[in-house]
């Protein structure tokens, strides 16, 4: 069996002239979260849409839990759940009837709807038509579509997108216990905190190439500005900011006459975003 | 390898959606009553009595004995009555006499009738009023008119068996039945596109050609269901019933194979009824050239798939025609209808792709 989930290698997709894919190759081990981060029209989507059999790939190869993307897509499909960043739930059946239409074609056996749907937070309400959900719950019942089949590998597309942040917390608390799971998670989003704070590793698409992969910290070590930002009031009541570039030989210095100057009023450290490290990267923002 | 766990699990789908679909559930249950109520509002016998208007000064003698069955004759005061009375339609035509016809008769010269009649009358009806008037000159006279009267019998010779408007309905609302739920099937299948649930079903381990099965079922047995109920209550299925229902199952197939190209360019509802509606009525000529015969020109109309449905129907139906008479029609509808399913079903698997 492969030791990875997901592992691509020259993946290539076109359409007519256009090249939205091009020759990328990653690896995802399983239980692992990564992060797919790249601005519209990056090539995200249609990576995705070939990992999950929407698309055959025009060149090179995938294979998922150690089987072709391409041949065998109806078994990796068997194995993989899919939560679409668009709400595309039958909207005139109730969540519950969603669930065991879905459980009935994955052919899942003694599958549990109501259970589910209380873990996703919406027990009480599973009778009820999806057209009456509010956008939060819609997406609740999105995620709990894509756990139906207990799947391996679980590609999630912004999952979080336009949801008020308690269902947002809600929603990644659930990708987080699928992680402790040993889910494998393909997590495709534009919200860099997300990533950061759900995601073992991070690769950045652009212009269809994959141009970063890596886990958060080791980017924003390697990209990312390291310094101490302080802010201190000094004996004439004003107000300063002082900032302190680290891993240089100032360095102990700078701490030195810092700590000896004035009033620390805050001190923290300075490290660069994800999406700094994107711009630096690619020369453009995420959005 | 077909699996029918999930075929059924999609029909299944399919029929739920389609039943909480209020628009289509309910033209499908009071359009059922409609049609079985129009039906039953059709009359169930044909008036062959011919009515014809006369302004005759001296009647006469032979127009006494003349009228009979078949024929009423209604008298006018003058000719200007009589024109009337034509042009509103009291009478299908009228005959004015000369004041003087007994007499010019008696001197064996050639008296000159006025026959008036609208110019939209039906062919047999003027050839039935030409044939009495030739009938009425030769019983007063003893000599033919001067004229030949051919008599060129068109389509059928329904001759003493007339076929009641119900009857001639028939093929025309078991179509119309069928058109209707190819309608509810093309829109599930545009919302399904429109709303990106045929992505969510593609991601699972079933294939495209599931989907079409399952959607050619659902449409297949709507469309089928329906229809043979309405046959069964207005007794279309009285005569070779295996020859109508194999019809009605191939007219089903065609209209799902349409169903499928309307959903496959479609947006959404609008553009289904659009379509639809554009669909209808050219599928619809064939019936309405059967209960308007000689209304539409006929050699385009054999090019319409839906012509040799509803000729089908309405010959087995009215004429008790069996498989041997319209073996050929048979093979026609067939052609048709894989042609068309085939059609919709590349169009659509585009769509879907």
């Amino acid at each position: 069996m492969s030791d990875y989930a997901i592992l691509a290698e020259n993946l290539s997709y076109w359409y007519n002239s256009l090249i939205a894919v091009d020759h990328i190759s990653f690896q995802v081990e399983r239980g692992e979260v990564l992060g797919f981060l790249g601005p519209n029209g990056a090539g995200k989507t249609t990576t995705v849409k070939m990992l999950i059999g929407l698309l055959k790939p025009k060149a090179g190869k995938a294979t998922m839990l150690g089987m072709d993307i391409s041949t065998e897509v109806e078994k990796v499909q068997n194995k993989i759940g899919v939560c679409f960043e668009v709400t595309n739930l039958y909207e005139q059946m109730s969540a519950l009837e969603n669930l065991n239409f879905f459980a009935q074609l994955f052919s899942v056996k003694n599958f549990n709807g109501l259970e589910l749907l209380k873990r996703v937070g919406l027990s009480g309400r599973e009778k009820e038509k999806v057209e009456n959900y509010s956008k939060g719950m819609k997406q609740r019942l999105m995620i709990a579509r894509s756990l139906v089949n207990k799947p391996e590998i679980l590609f999630l597309d912004e999952p979080t997108a336009g949801l008020d942040p308690v269902s947002s917390e809600e929603i990644r608390n659930i990708i987080l216990e699928e992680k402790k799971r040993g889910v494998t998670i393909f997590l495709t989003t534009h919200d860099m905190w997300e990533a950061d704070k759900l995601s073992d590793k991070v690769a950045f698409i652009d212009r269809g190439k994959i141009v970063a992969l890596d886990a958060p910290l080791n980017l924003k070590q390697q990209y990312g500005k390291r310094a101490l930002i302080a802010k201190i009031q000094n004996d004439d009541g004003k107000y300063e900011e002082k900032e302190i570039t680290l891993d240089t030989p100032e360095t102990p210095m700078g701490i030195s006459n810092l700590l000896q100057k004035g009033k620390i009023i805050t001190l923290h450290s300075e490290e660069a975003t994800l999406e700094d490290i994107f711009i630096k990267i690619t020369g453009r923002g995420l959005l | 390898m077909i699996n029918f766990h999930i075929i059924k699990t999609l029909v299944a789908k399919e029929l739920k959606l389609f039943m909480k679909n209020r628009f289509f559930a309910l033209i499908t249950v009071l359009g059922m009553f409609f049609y079985i109520l129009v039906y039953f509002l059709m009359p169930k016998t044909v008036n062959e009595t011919l009515k014809l208007g006369i302004y005759a000064p001296t009647i006469p003698p032979i127009l006494e004995q003349f009228q009979g069955e078949g024929l009423k004759l209604d008298s006018f005061d003058s000719e200007e009555k009589l024109k009337n009375a034509v042009l509103q339609g009291k009478v299908s035509a009228g005959i004015a006499f000369p004041v003087d016809f007994m007499k010019i008769i008696a001197t064996g010269e050639r008296p000159t009738l006025k026959l008036f009649i609208l110019s939209n009358l039906p062919s047999e009806v003027k050839s039935a009023v030409e044939l009495m008037l030739n009938e009425l000159i030769l019983m007063q006279t003893g000599h033919p008119l001067s004229v030949e009267v051919k008599q060129e019998i068109l389509g059928y010779d329904m001759l003493g068996k007339q076929i009641p408007p119900r009857k001639l309905i028939i093929p025309l609302l078991a179509f119309i039945l069928i058109l209707t739920e190819g309608w509810g099937l093309a829109t599930l299948i545009a919302e399904e596109i429109e709303k990106k649930t045929i992505q969510a079903l593609l991601v699972t381990p079933i294939t495209i050609r599931d989907i079409f099965i399952a959607k050619g079922i659902t449409g297949t047995a709507l469309a089928f269901i329906q229809v043979t109920f309405f046959l069964i209550i207005t007794g279309g299925l009285s005569k070779e019933p295996l020859l109508i229902l194999t019809t009605l199952m191939m007219g089903a197939i065609m209209i799902t194979g349409f169903s499928f190209l309307i959903g496959s360019v479609a947006k959404d509802f609008m553009s289904v009824l659009g379509w639809g509606i554009i669909m209808f009525f050219g599928m619809s000529f064939p019936s309405f050239n059967i209960l308007f015969p000689g209304a539409i020109i006929t050699d385009w109309i054999k090019l319409i798939p839906s012509y040799y449905l509803v000729e089908t129907i309405y010959r087995v139906i009215n004429y008790g025609y069996g498989w041997k008479e319209v073996w050929l029609y048979l093979i026609y509808i067939l052609a048709f209808s894989i042609g068309l399913l085939l059609l919709g079903t590349l169009s659509l698997r585009r769509r879907f792709q």
